[in-house]
């Protein structure tokens, strides 16, 4: 199932470049630009591209996972998902192997971006390159299986595609912005820190910019607080999107 | 492993979907071995009993067996179905989806590698293995469908309308080659295609509003019609001109489907010119056939307008 996903997603060129190079020209043409004319100052880092790597790569895991979750749509509509459900697998089974492929590719998609954008900017890598490196990968990881998850639940509630690209985009895009992907969220009033603080994505963030390009914890809710919360909030959210199995196995038929 | 008794028992099957109620005490025994046609209008509940015997459905009342089992997931690995719609990835190459399936079935990476030639080359498809499935004609595309259900050498093969949009030619070829298959696999046809049907099966069913109304071989359900059937281009027929129709010596059963009349006759050459003399210019076309299948369906389906004599 997983292969077969792969090799769909890899064939699929257009959705495979623009859910990479999307993000990377926001964090050119965003981060050059606020750079140079803003001038930001309550950055750790005082770099404001370097600053935006770690919401570029969140929201290269965003667009992953919601292109990605088309192919229930692309299944159910050119019949495939039928075949899938004459086999002996348990539906569930069938899901798994649908979401891994989905995960592998968001993580390999985001990793893209940091890697991309690694020799243009100055990181800091606080904790060294490697364990660095493995801190992102962790983070991104949980933050794809988060987002695979929400994609389940939202893809059996709704019958078109298109339908489930604007949920899609109306739920996540706002706490995309709410997750210090693209200004610090110190700065902000109570009420929208508040939000931020109940965002899943601002944990993301911030073990990211941890591991990148922060110097010291000061500013930053901290790893251990951050993987707590990603894990757990990953968890459930996967463990729901497979519940919804009966749904999406029937919805549109 | 022998299983001694038919290949599906089904037993007062019922199934609602809502207020809808799909299958109404349906009834079916299909023995082992053949090609076995169950025929109904569109929306008479043969898809819903395939579904059913794929374990894809559950029934709501009533027993099912198949291969003397009650239909499970696990049962799925020794029945094939083709579904009504295509299930081919468009964005697969032939042999490519060929492999998939394969694999979803279990089937080991070495026996796919001869299977697949194999099913290519009996379905016609050989030269198109390295073809994207979007670029294959729609009879192509059933003929895949076909030999991905045949790949893991099912007991049972279910085939819901598998000619449905097929060119006559294309027919042909999937039912030589189908015909491969018989004897070592129970070949269960759903279809509305009674000329295939009546080529095609050594038993047929009768099924209208989720139940089967009759059942046997050809000739068994095709015993007891006129020896002629006349096909009349009718728009006009009222029910007093078919009454008077009815009345005649010689004549069987008379069906209305919208503008043809079905008349089984015992002389066609003699009661054409009556036809004629009653209707005159309101008769736009007449055909005269033997008695077919077609005719014992329309006996037990189609809603009669008048008596046998």
């Amino acid at each position: 199932m997983a292969q077969r996903e792969l090799l769909n997603i890899a064939r699929s060129r257009s959705q495979l470049y623009s859910s990479v190079l999307t993000p990377l020209l926001f964090l050119v043409f965003l981060g050059n630009g606020v750079s140079s004319g803003l001038q930001p100052a309550n950055l750790a880092a005082g770099n404001f591209t370097a600053y935006l790597v770690a919401g570029t790569v969140v929201m290269t895991s965003v667009f992953s996972s919601t292109f990605s979750s088309a192919s229930y749509f692309r299944d159910r509509d050119n019949g495939v998902l039928r075949l899938l459900l004459s086999t002996p697998h348990h539906p569930r089974v069938i899901l798994l192997g649908k979401s891994l492929a989905g995960l592998a590719i968001g993580v390999a998609q985001a990793m893209v971006v940091l890697v991309a954008a690694a020799p243009f900017v100055e990181f800091e890598w606080q904790y060294g390159v490697a364990p660095g490196f493995a801190i992102a990968v962790s983070a991104v990881v949980l933050l794809n299986l988060m987002l695979t998850g929400v994609a389940q639940a939202f893809a059996s509630r709704i019958q078109s595609m298109q339908g489930f690209h604007l949920l899609m985009n109306l739920a996540l895009f706002p706490l995309l912005f709410f997750s210090g992907a693209f200004f610090p969220i110190d700065g902000l009033p109570v009420w929208l820190r508040v939000m931020a603080f109940a965002n899943p994505l601002t944990y993301a963030v911030d073990a990211m910019q941890l591991a990148a390009y922060a110097v010291g914890g000061e500013g930053f809710i901290g790893l251990p607080i951050d993987f707590a919360v990603l894990g757990t909030v990953a968890v459930l959210v996967y463990a729901l999107g497979l519940s919804r199995i009966p749904r999406l196995t029937h919805s549109g038929q | 492993m022998e299983h001694p008794g038919p290949a599906i028992a089904a037993r007062e099957i019922v199934r609602d979907y809502g207020e809808r109620r799909a299958l109404d005490g349906f009834s079916l025994e299909v023995p082992r071995g053949g090609v076995f046609g169950i025929l109904g209008p569109n929306g008479s509940g043969k898809s819903t009993f395939i579904a059913m015997l794929a374990a894809m459905e559950q029934p709501g009342a009533g027993e099912l067996r198949v291969l003397g089992e009650a239909p499970s997931r696990a049962l799925r690995a020794r029945v094939g179905t083709v579904f009504q719609e295509s299930s081919a990835d468009p964005l697969m190459r032939t042999a490519e989806y060929l492999r998939f399936a394969g694999r979803l079935f279990g089937i080991p990476g070495g026996t796919l590698s001869q299977r697949i030639p194999a099913l290519l080359e009996r379905f016609g498809l050989a030269d198109r293995a390295r073809d994207p499935v979007s670029s294959l004609s729609g009879g192509m595309r059933r003929r895949l469908e076909v030999a991905r259900a045949l790949l893991h050498e099912p007991e049972i093969l279910l085939l819901d309308e598998p000619t449905t949009g097929v060119d006559p030619e294309e027919r042909q070829i999937l039912w030589d080659t189908l015909g491969e298959a018989r004897g070592s696999t129970t070949v269960l046809l759903a279809t509305n295609d009674l000329a295939e049907a009546d080529a095609a099966c050594d038993h047929v069913a009768f099924v209208q509003a989720g139940r089967v109304v009759a059942a046997g071989t050809p000739a068994e359900l095709k015993q007891g019609l006129r020896r002629d059937a006349v096909r009349i281009t009718w728009p006009g027929a009222t029910a007093e001109e078919l009454a008077v129709v009815a009345g005649w010596r010689g004549t069987g059963e008379i069906l209305r489907s919208e503008d043809i009349v079905h008349v089984t006759a015992d002389d066609a050459s003699a009661l054409v010119p009556r036809l004629f003399e009653l209707a005159g210019r309101e008769i736009r076309g007449v055909s005269i056939d033997s008695s077919s299948l077609e005719d014992a369906y329309f006996r037990y389906v189609q809603r009669r307008v008048g008596g046998s004599k």
